[in-house]
């Protein structure tokens, strides 16, 4: 396989706040190759957003991002390294803020913000706004860069563009406006566009044409995508791979048909659980129990063994870092049991499919000989962990 | 609609108000206890020299008949006659207005020429010490009486150092020969500018003060709106967010508290002008009073309502040429 | 907006409302312990309750001794704050400095005015006028504001577009303006500034009342209440009014300070108290005829006025921060 487009490794963003420090990503590592949407998915305060901020380098104070590499197309976004003193400071190949400013932030790295009612400048005209990006960061005219931007509006679906060019944001409906900022990421010719949950603020109906737009745009221009959503179904839509974050962490990471046909971890059951499934009939659908805790003071050992359905014991004491695990270790005990694979990144062939969860063999910790553990998912009962029963013996 | 057509539906629904204006100073000009004659004539005038003034006046008329007199006159413009001066209201208007805008105008002037810088540097480094020192200096702005600055300024700049002069103003446009000391038309502008430096910060410190605080705040909104983001990761320089993304949308606010600063402006105006001992409408309506010369307590008191619903006509327009999402009204 | 702005009311940047602004999300936070607690937590706030407090006490301890004792207590320990003194020593410049009148003495620690009194004994006399001007204006204005802008927002309809025409009308003459024509036609005497300052405050009130009253309205429990058969005059005075606590205690504090600006000014052209009374403006009008002698004088009541005002405004921002959680530094 070839280089990654976009690299992350152990990205760790922090807050420091008066009540303490915000560990609002922590640790997280994952891939965007060339022309590949990747899902970023999880409950709101998951880490999502600060992570993609993280990536263009635009967290705000009091946040700071305090340790990891970020690298794309072979440069430094983010790096660090041992000062004389000891201390980590960036690294020699890190880009400077202007170079982040001048070369990065919309010519090679693009951004879709989640809400378009207040992305667009209330005073200035939505053609004047594209055009000013665009201007930016190509290489175009005044003039060149009005005709791109009319294209480019008429591209993503926008009727009358030279017209609607002249009229402000508030003019335009949400899915319009929408499409402005799609049309405003693409018109500067990025490598990656960021979406950051770019349709929850729009109703289902716009929501789908928005979806349907987007693949077809970037069929046509081979874009990658990171789409960060908490929203499974748009995952299942429009993704070819997924990472799952809980509290700042990525605990499954998986193409995006084993993460639906595969499922790993319990959470990424839960999550799927809570939505309906067209390929699926269920009974009813069963929200995830309780709420996620706050990212200034995660729970021990697996962040999730608080809401877990299968939560044991061990699961308070052990932290488990995402690795590759055997096929159907767990769900399927007579299947061959392949030596677990310790180290998640084997770039030859098939990506895999990680997985952060101590019930697996993998992580060989005594979960199965944990006692089973009381939690907000199992509401005082243990039946959550009966139903998935039958794991492998020793 | 357009702007101009917005203008012009602005105004007319700013009729009534005038109108209100009128019937309000109207009502407290007929409350003024004591007789305007008696100021004229003396205690003990003889009957048929009353009646004639009554006559004169039509102070013999019951009070809703000399209301609709009055009303149509303002609407002809007859403000009435001055008992005081014995000149028509509207000539000691027009000769006393143009001194109390030039006035009001630099106020403005000085107050947003300070301000708008100091609050933007002050939302920009917010909590840093230039923001301090601007949220201080602010502070001590909308706390501080106007004419006290104006005593304290004359003490300092026009006894203690002698730089500026204590009392007076020249008019830009006056006249060389009737100014003193002033033998060209540039004499006469140094002179007026001159005139005008300690009158214009102490009128206009209050309105800086709050222009500066409304600016932090509304830069601070605006510094974190989501198009300042999006500006920011598309690689649009701090500057130019600053200089054009935030700004202009922070405007919006400031000219509303501009329009609504004009009213205490107006009435600092009276109280400027009398530290400063100008002939202006302010000292005009004191004059008035002092004198319970009725028609022309009416008159300046109605003009200063009249100033201030032009300056709000002014700022609203002003709102709606920069809010493109001002809808003119029309629903 | 004075003149019915109704054209941009659909635009969100009205931050220039001052503490009505984003009145709606305070709700849950109103209670009045914890907002106390959020006050006490701010530094500069803190200062405010200092400065207000201490104000307060002075001020009432003058009205004790002004109308109980008649100045009994200013005389056993300071000086008659009124009268004339028997040994005239005029316009004497502060402990420590010199100027042509002579030599600055411990016991008239800030200089005496015009007429040898005692500056610092009429400053701290003074309070009680600014004091008793500043609450009962912004009473006036608070009651009257409340009452018209509560009626005005919960009938909507022609009541709402009378009340609010006039009101606006009121607005519409510069303040201070009207003040002085008020207290022309009805008396030029403290009361009448009292409630001209009132008056004026009226509209401010009333705005911010009204706007929250159409807000609230439409809320499930107000709609509860009505299903229930409570009647109107109720649900405004049990459920509008003290939903609304928030933004006015923030408003009411501002206004204290304004209305002492206010009143200060008119003393200084002549209307409010009138001599021999000690009040801050009236000091300052007076030292006006001194300014080149004795320009100390004229320092005084200002700073006086100056650190009250600056109190209340403190105060209100801090109360305001405390309420709004959006607004912090």
């Amino acid at each position: 396989m070839t280089e990654p487009l976009l690299s992350v490794e152990n990205l760790k963003t922090q807050f420091f706040t008066e009540d303490g420090t915000v560990r609002a990503v922590d640790g997280i590592s994952f891939d965007v190759h060339e022309g590949e949407i990747v899902g970023l998915v999880g409950e709101s305060g998951a880490g999502k957003s600060v992570a993609t901020s993280s990536i263009l380098r635009l967290v705000e104070s009091p946040g700071e991002v305090v340790d990891g590499e970020i690298t794309f197309k072979g440069e430094t976004l983010f790096g660090l390294e041992e000062g004389p003193d000891g201390e980590p400071q960036p690294s020699e190949e890190m880009l400077s803020e202007e170079e982040m400013r001048d070369d990065i932030r919309g010519n090679e790295i693009a951004i879709i913000f989640q809400d378009p009612m207040e992305s667009l400048n209330p005073v200035f005209t939505v053609g004047g706004q594209l055009r000013e990006f665009i201007e930016l960061n190509r290489d175009l005219s005044t003039k060149e860069a009005e005709q791109e931007a009319i294209d480019m509006l008429r591209e993503v679906g926008i009727p009358d563009p030279e017209n609607r060019y002249d009229e402000y944001p508030h003019q335009f409906s949400g899915g319009m406006r929408q499409r402005v900022l799609i049309a405003m990421a693409l018109a500067c010719q990025p490598d990656l566009i960021i979406a950051d949950e770019p349709t929850t603020a729009l109703d289902v109906t716009v929501e789908g044409q928005i979806l349907e737009l987007v693949e077809e745009l970037q069929e046509k221009y081979g874009t990658a995508f990171i789409w960060v959503t908490h929203d499974m179904s748009v995952v299942a839509e429009i993704c070819d791979r997924v990472n799952v974050m809980y509290l700042g962490e990525i605990i499954e990471q998986a193409d995006v048909d084993d993460l639906f046909y595969d499922t790993k971890h319990p959470y990424t059951q839960a999550l799927l659980d809570s939505m309906p499934r067209p390929d699926e009939t269920v009974e009813e659908l069963n929200p995830i129990k309780g709420v996620m805790p706050e990212a200034i003071n995660p729970p021990s050992g697996c962040r999730f063994h608080s809401r877990c359905p299968e939560a044991r014991e061990v699961c308070t004491r052990v932290h488990p870092e995402p690795r590759t695990v055997a096929e159907g270790a767990v769900a399927d005990a007579d299947a061959p049991t392949e030596a677990a694979v310790a180290d998640a990144a084997t770039d030859d062939g098939e990506r895999p499919h990680t997985v952060a969860c101590v019930k697996y063999d993998a992580f060989d910790v005594g979960y199965d000989s944990s006692e089973p553990l009381e939690t907000e998912a199992t509401g005082g009962f243990s039946a959550g962990l009966t139903d998935t029963g039958g794991e492998a013996d020793d | 609609m357009s702007l101009l057509r917005y203008s012009a539906w602005r105004v007319t629904q700013a009729l009534p108000v005038l109108v209100g204006i009128i019937a309000i100073t109207f009502f407290l000009a007929n409350q003024i206890p004591g007789d305007p004659v008696e100021i004229m004539l003396g205690p003990t005038p003889a009957q048929e020299q009353v009646e004639a003034i009554q006559a004169k006046y039509g102070l013999d008329r019951p009070a809703h008949e000399r209301f609709i007199t009055y009303l149509t006159g303002v609407a002809t413009g007859d403000l009435g006659t001055s008992i005081y001066y014995d000149r028509p209201v509207l000539e000691m208007i027009i000769l006393r207005l143009p001194v109390t805008l030039v006035l009001m105008l630099s106020a403005f002037a000085f107050a947003i020429i300070t301000a708008i810088p100091l609050g933007v540097i002050s939302a920009k480094r917010r909590n840093e010490p230039a923001d301090h020192v601007s949220r201080i200096v602010s502070l001590i702005g909308v706390s501080t009486p106007s004419f006290w600055i104006g005593l304290v300024l004359i003490i300092v700049f026009a006894f203690h150092l002698g730089w500026f002069p204590a009392r007076g103003l020249v008019l830009p446009w006056a006249d060389p020969a009737d100014v003193r000391g002033a033998a060209t038309r540039f004499e006469v502008l140094r002179q007026a500018a001159h005139h005008l430096f300690l009158p214009m910060i102490a009128l206009g410190t209050l309105q800086m003060a709050q222009i500066t605080r409304i600016e932090r705040s509304s830069m601070v909104d605006s510094l974190q709106g989501e198009y300042v983001k999006l500006a920011r990761a598309y690689g649009v320089p701090e500057s130019t967010i600053v200089r054009k993304h935030a700004f202009q949308v922070a405007q919006l606010p400031v000219i509303t508290i501009v329009g609504l600063g004009l009213s205490t402006a107006l009435g600092g105006a009276v109280l400027t002008e009398t530290v400063f001992e100008i002939q202006g409408m302010g000292r005009l309506i004191i004059t008035a009073i002092n004198n319970q010369d009725y028609e022309l307590i009416m008159g300046t008191t109605f003009m200063f309502g009249v100033a201030y619903v032009v300056g709000v006509i002014i700022t609203d327009i002003a709102y709606a040429y920069l809010d493109p999402r001002v809808t003119y009204g029309d629903e | 907006m004075a003149l019915g702005n109704t054209d941009t009311d659909d635009v969100p940047a009205e931050g220039a409302d001052g503490p009505d602004e984003g009145a709606g999300e305070v709700e849950a936070r109103v209670g009045m312990r914890y907002t106390l607690a959020q006050v006490k937590r701010d530094t500069t706030a803190r200062i405010g309750i200092y400065i207000v407090g201490f104000i307060t006490a002075v001020a009432l301890f003058a009205s004790i001794d002004y109308y109980i004792l008649d100045y009994a207590i200013a005389e056993a320990i300071l000086y008659d704050p009124e009268s004339d003194p028997d040994t005239v020593r005029r316009l004497l410049p502060p402990f420590g400095m010199e100027n042509q009148f002579g030599q600055g003495v411990l016991e008239h620690p800030l200089g005496t005015d015009h007429r040898g009194r005692d500056i610092f004994t009429r400053l701290l006399y003074g309070t009680r006028v600014a004091m008793t001007v500043g609450f009962m204006a912004t009473t006036i204005g608070l009651v009257g504001g409340t009452l018209i802008g509560a009626v005005s927002g919960y009938y909507g309809g022609w009541i709402d577009d009378v009340l609010q025409r006039a009101t606006e009308t009121v607005y519409a003459i510069p303040f201070l303006v009207l003040v002085i024509a008020f207290m022309t036609a009805f008396g030029r005497d403290l009361r009448f500034a009292m409630i001209g300052v009132g008056i004026t405050a009226i509209p401010v009130f009333n705005r911010l009342i009204r706007s929250r009253v159409v807000s609230i309205r439409e809320e499930d429990y107000i709609e509860a209440a009505r299903a229930a058969g409570v009647k109107d005059r109720n649900i405004i005075l049990r459920h509008i009014i003290p939903n609304s606590f928030a933004p006015v205690l923030v408003q009411a504090t501002l206004q204290v300070g304004v209305s002492i600006l206010i009143v200060a000014g008119l003393s200084f052209l002549g209307f409010g108290a009138q001599p021999p009374t000690p009040s801050w403006g009236q000091m300052l009008s007076v030292s006006r005829g001194y300014m080149l002698p004795a320009p100390t004088f004229s320092v005084w009541p200002g700073l006086a006025i100056l650190i009250t005002v600056v109190g209340f405004n403190i105060l209100g921002d801090g109360l305001q921060d405390a309420l709004d959680p959006r607004i912090n530094n």
